[in-house]
């Protein structure tokens, strides 16, 4: 069964990473690659966060897991470098 | 450079927009998608009273009342980066960069996935997508689906496919998976479900959701819950039978289905294949919170409200410098409430700006309109809301007590 969709893994091969390595979300995706795709993550960030924590840990952070970078949305190369001047 | 700019152009960022601009303020609107309204834009429902909940209607109005108060509004404008710095923001779009002196997040919620083997064949999509084609764009997603999720968003949604002639063949629960402990419960949906009793004319929901504020009567309802389902519009919902996967070869062709027990497992041997070219999963919705993220602003997860979501106090405030929060961002909610949280962060937004004492009266009127409003939503998408209102409202209360005495102490 595919997690994510733009790097094709599979949710298997994140099960089997974060039982290999128990590891938290962000080590899961630099792994994997998933999350890491065109989207951005916007179809398995969710499914990355939930196999990567537990209940607890969720509690008591004020941070979501997996870190958002600029830009958050797909963008040309061409406007990423000349933003201003568009 | 205007004085405020609204990402979202929904119910809550539209309602803000047209008081702010009322008010004097020079407002921008930026909304991704082609059409202001937001979640708006698809819903179309009776309300207990019998009056019909028209959104398109309402997004139009709304639209109409916000350019003749001034109002700027961009439309299939995405933003992809927010930078705070030197009393401004700094928007920055996929064509343009946009400054302000205000900020105001109203960007709304996103589909939460469900992941489900088959789930990327073509012809699979969330509920959401399936009620735009229908009620907004007017495309048929296809002529006879399965919905994979019981619950008040999915059935809403059913509902206003089947009123546009669309065969729903049926509604089952999903398998029970790591990642939808609650969605595969047979009590836990039917619990959830109870909340939506006035939209459903089947009898058997009107007269048995009094009866499942007992949890013993639930058990009961669901060990007897008849095994071929119910209807509650025009189409049969399953409580006992689970979607194991989405079969095709290379497009949706059914959906392989299972009998389930009181706890959601699946009983060998009675699997068996529901013919369809389209499936819906319904997944429930999650705040969209990413912009806020990115300003360094805290988060609270909270179940109750949907997820992650940005630190706020019940004005609409949140712990950034100018930077407000309103609608489903906040939590998931109607879209009634969503259009009272709109008000409440444009009053607090114009009395940061003015400094005018009569705007703080607004702002506490207009905090008590929302509970109001809340208590008498047609649609709860979570019955323990008040729950999850109250965690954040401590949150922020820590964080202000922390707050104020590190200042003190600067």
């Amino acid at each position: 069964m595919i997690l994510c969709r733009c790097e094709e893994v599979t949710y298997e091969t994140v099960r089997a990473t974060k039982e290999k390595y128990q590891c938290d979300a962000r080590e899961l995706k630099l792994r994997t690659r998933a999350g890491m795709g065109y989207c951005g993550g916007r179809v398995c960030r969710p499914l990355l966060d939930k196999i990567s924590q537990n209940k607890n840990e969720r509690l008591e952070s004020q941070v979501i897991p997996l870190k958002y970078q600029p830009p958050v949305r797909p963008i040309t190369f061409q406007r990423m470098q000349g933003d201003h001047h568009g | 450079m205007s004085d405020l700019i609204i990402v979202g152009a929904g119910p809550a960022g539209l309602r803000a927009s047209i008081i702010c601009a009322r008010n004097g303020l020079s407002v921008t609107v930026v909304d991704e998608y082609m059409k202001a309204g937001g979640r708006l834009l698809g819903q179309l429902y009776q309300e207990k009273d019998g009056e019909w909940w028209n959104g398109l209607q309402e997004s139009e109005r709304l639209y109409e009342e916000a350019l003749s108060s001034g109002v700027e509004i961009k439309l299939g404008l995405s933003v992809i980066h927010i930078e705070n710095s030197e009393n401004a923001w700094t928007v920055h779009t996929n064509a343009e960069l946009l400054t302000s002196s205000y900020l105001l997040l109203a960007t709304g919620a996103a589909e939460a996935p469900q992941p489900i083997d088959g789930w990327t064949l073509p012809g699979v999509m969330s509920v959401g997508a399936a009620q735009v084609m229908t009620t907004v764009q007017r495309v048929k997603p296809g002529n006879a689906g399965v919905i994979i999720g019981i619950s008040v968003l999915g059935s809403a949604i059913a509902m206003e496919l089947d009123m546009a002639g669309i065969h729903i063949k049926s509604m089952v629960l999903p398998k029970k998976t790591e990642f939808n402990e609650e969605f595969a419960n047979p009590l836990h949906v039917m619990e959830s479900l109870s909340h939506i009793s006035h939209l459903a004319p089947s009898k058997l929901i009107q007269w048995s959701s009094p009866l499942l504020k007992w949890k013993y009567m639930r058990n009961l309802s669901t060990r007897f819950f008849p095994k071929r389902g119910f209807k509650i519009w025009d189409f049969p919902v399953h409580l006992r039978k689970a979607a194991l996967e989405i079969v095709g070869e290379s497009k949706v062709e059914g959906v392989k289905v299972a009998a389930i027990d009181i706890n959601g497992n699946p009983i060998e041997g009675t699997e068996e294949i529901i013919e369809a070219d389209f499936v819906c999963i319904a997944g429930g919705l999650y705040p969209l919170a990413e912009l806020a993220a990115l300003t360094g602003c805290p988060f609270l997860d909270a179940a109750e409200l949907g997820g992650y979501v940005p630190l706020h106090s019940e004005k609409m405030e949140t712990p950034v410098d100018r930077l407000f929060v309103a609608g489903n961002i906040t939590g998931i909610e109607s879209a009634k409430v969503a259009l009272a949280q709109g008000e409440v962060a444009a009053y607090s937004i114009l009395q940061h700006a003015t400094n005018h004492e009569n705007f703080k009266e607004k702002v506490n009127r207009s905090v008590e309109n929302v509970q109001q409003i809340r208590d008498q939503a047609p649609l709860s998408f979570n019955p323990h809301i008040n729950e999850g209102r109250k965690k954040m409202q401590n949150s922020w209360n820590e964080w202000l007590n922390e707050h104020t005495k590190s200042s003190h102490l600067a």
